[in-house]
């Protein structure tokens, strides 16, 4: 028992880790359109980004009753399943963000349990259709057309109404408007990517026996926790997936910007109602391409487009790889709490491994530069 | 796998939510900005009448804006 304890307790400090990373890796998309029409400082935007994000995670449960009831079969989880499937999430972050690829921190929790329950308990415990396919991948699928769609009409619809405007006055009231869009994005990130953490962890505490799988719903402190995890993750920043998400797709105005962040609001908030675990950065790159689009097809640089398409489809399979392989390697050290103590230290020294080189190559770069 | 799957009925609220939202704010707070800078530049041009037409759209814009996402988050935190 004192042994299923600590795995649990792992299990708990890893999801909350992998909340950090989310709010590192994925959350500084939320800002990404706001520093990039000079709407706010970047500092600035990333502390409002991240307390709105703590706030946004006491607003709903739904998609955390989702992660935890309907995507793989509570009754047959084990503790180490939920800590191979997020050591497999991590390390799926951590090579998108080495690599400053704007990837799905959702699809790669997801993908990561699931492919942890395939080798543990076998197809019979994933709820493929009802859970993977009419939870994850279809509202995956309809999210980032939708944002393009709202962002695209939007945008067009604004340029009608404000087009006789001095250009000083209607740029200066979108880039007011950014101040709002973009909390709402930012409360929209952490209403619906926090809950899937607390999700993960009512599943972790099912296991233990601590909550019953016929409602595990989680309690205030998993909720307090991950809302502190992901503001704290988002306030650390990830600037070089800022970089992408901001300017690299296309240049923007503010009226953009303002319409972006408005459409992947809306499409994350409905959403989230509705219990679907979305990826943020998958609706907002729809909405900034949207965006771009509606004004000028050529504005938009297709190919890091082409490239977050590719992130989007290699999330789920290739964190389900990292999820299994994750499980067989904790496994030879048996089913107590040596094998998330050996693999956690693993993950560490890998993290800090790559941390360093992208400290180096960020000094080699500045060098250069001087 | 069937389509029956899919819970369409929150898949469909949820699409419409978002368009209606997110079309119909941001179409709002283009209004708002409309009005709050015609409202303005009449004013200045010693129109008043029209001015206070204008400003009162402007003001009618921005109480959509507000309305809708109060009425959103309300929705949501039930």
């Amino acid at each position: 028992m004192r042994g299923e304890l600590l795995t649990v307790i792992i299990v708990v400090g890893t999801a909350l880790a992998f909340d950090f990373t989310n709010g590192f890796h994925d959350t500084a998309n939320v800002v990404a359109t706001s520093i990039s029409t000079r709407a706010m400082p970047p500092r600035l935007a990333v502390g409002y980004a991240s307390i709105l994000n703590f706030v946004g995670a006491f607003i709903s449960l739904q998609v955390a009753a989702t992660v935890a009831s309907d995507v793989v079969d509570p009754e047959a989880i084990t503790p180490l399943i939920v800590f191979a499937g997020l050591i497999g999430a991590i390390a799926w972050n951590l090579i998108t963000w080495y690599f400053g690829l704007p990837s799905s921190s959702s699809h790669a929790l997801i993908g990561g349990v699931v492919g942890a329950m395939l080798v543990a308990q076998g197809p019979d415990s994933i709820f493929f259709e009802t859970g993977i396919v009419g939870k994850v991948m279809v509202p995956a699928l309809v999210a980032p057309i939708l944002a393009f769609l709202v962002a695209g009409v939007s945008i067009l619809l604004l340029y009608r109404i404000v087009g006789g405007l001095r250009p000083g006055p209607a740029s200066g009231g979108f880039r007011g408007g950014q101040i709002i869009s973009g909390g709402l994005l930012a409360l929209a990130h952490g209403t619906n990517d926090a809950q899937k953490t607390m999700g993960v962890i009512a599943l972790a505490l099912v296991a233990y026996g601590s909550l019953p799988a016929s409602d595990p719903s989680p309690p205030t402190w998993v909720v307090v926790s991950a809302a502190t995890a992901i503001a704290l993750g988002t306030y650390v920043g990830g600037w070089r997936i800022i970089r992408t998400m901001g300017s690299r797709i296309h240049k923007m105005d503010s009226a953009q910007g303002f319409a972006a962040q408005g459409a992947g609001a809306a499409v994350i908030l409905a959403s989230t109602h509705g219990g679907f675990p979305l990826s943020t950065t998958q609706t907002i790159s729809g909405a900034v391409i949207g965006s771009g689009a509606a004004k000028r097809v050529s504005a938009v640089r297709w190919g890091v487009a082409g490239n977050i398409v590719m992130a989007w489809i290699l999330t789920l399979p290739a964190a389900a790889g990292f999820g299994a392989v994750t499980y067989g390697i904790t496994r030879l050290f048996g089913t107590g709490a040596a094998g998330p103590i050996v693999v956690s230290a693993l993950i560490l020294a890998g993290s800090a491994a790559l941390f360093a080189r992208r400290a180096q190559q960020g000094a080699s770069v500045s060098a250069a530069e001087a | 796998m069937s389509v029956a799957t899919v819970d369409w009925d929150a898949l469909l609220t949820a699409v419409w939510a978002s368009i209606v939202a997110g079309i119909g704010a941001t179409t709002a707070f283009g209004i708002a900005i409309l009005g709050g800078t015609r409202a303005v530049e009449l004013r200045r041009d010693g129109r008043p009448l029209e001015a206070a037409v204008f400003g009162t759209i402007g003001a009618l814009g921005a109480a959509v804006v507000i309305g809708a996402i109060t009425f959103g988050l309300v929705i949501l935190a039930q």
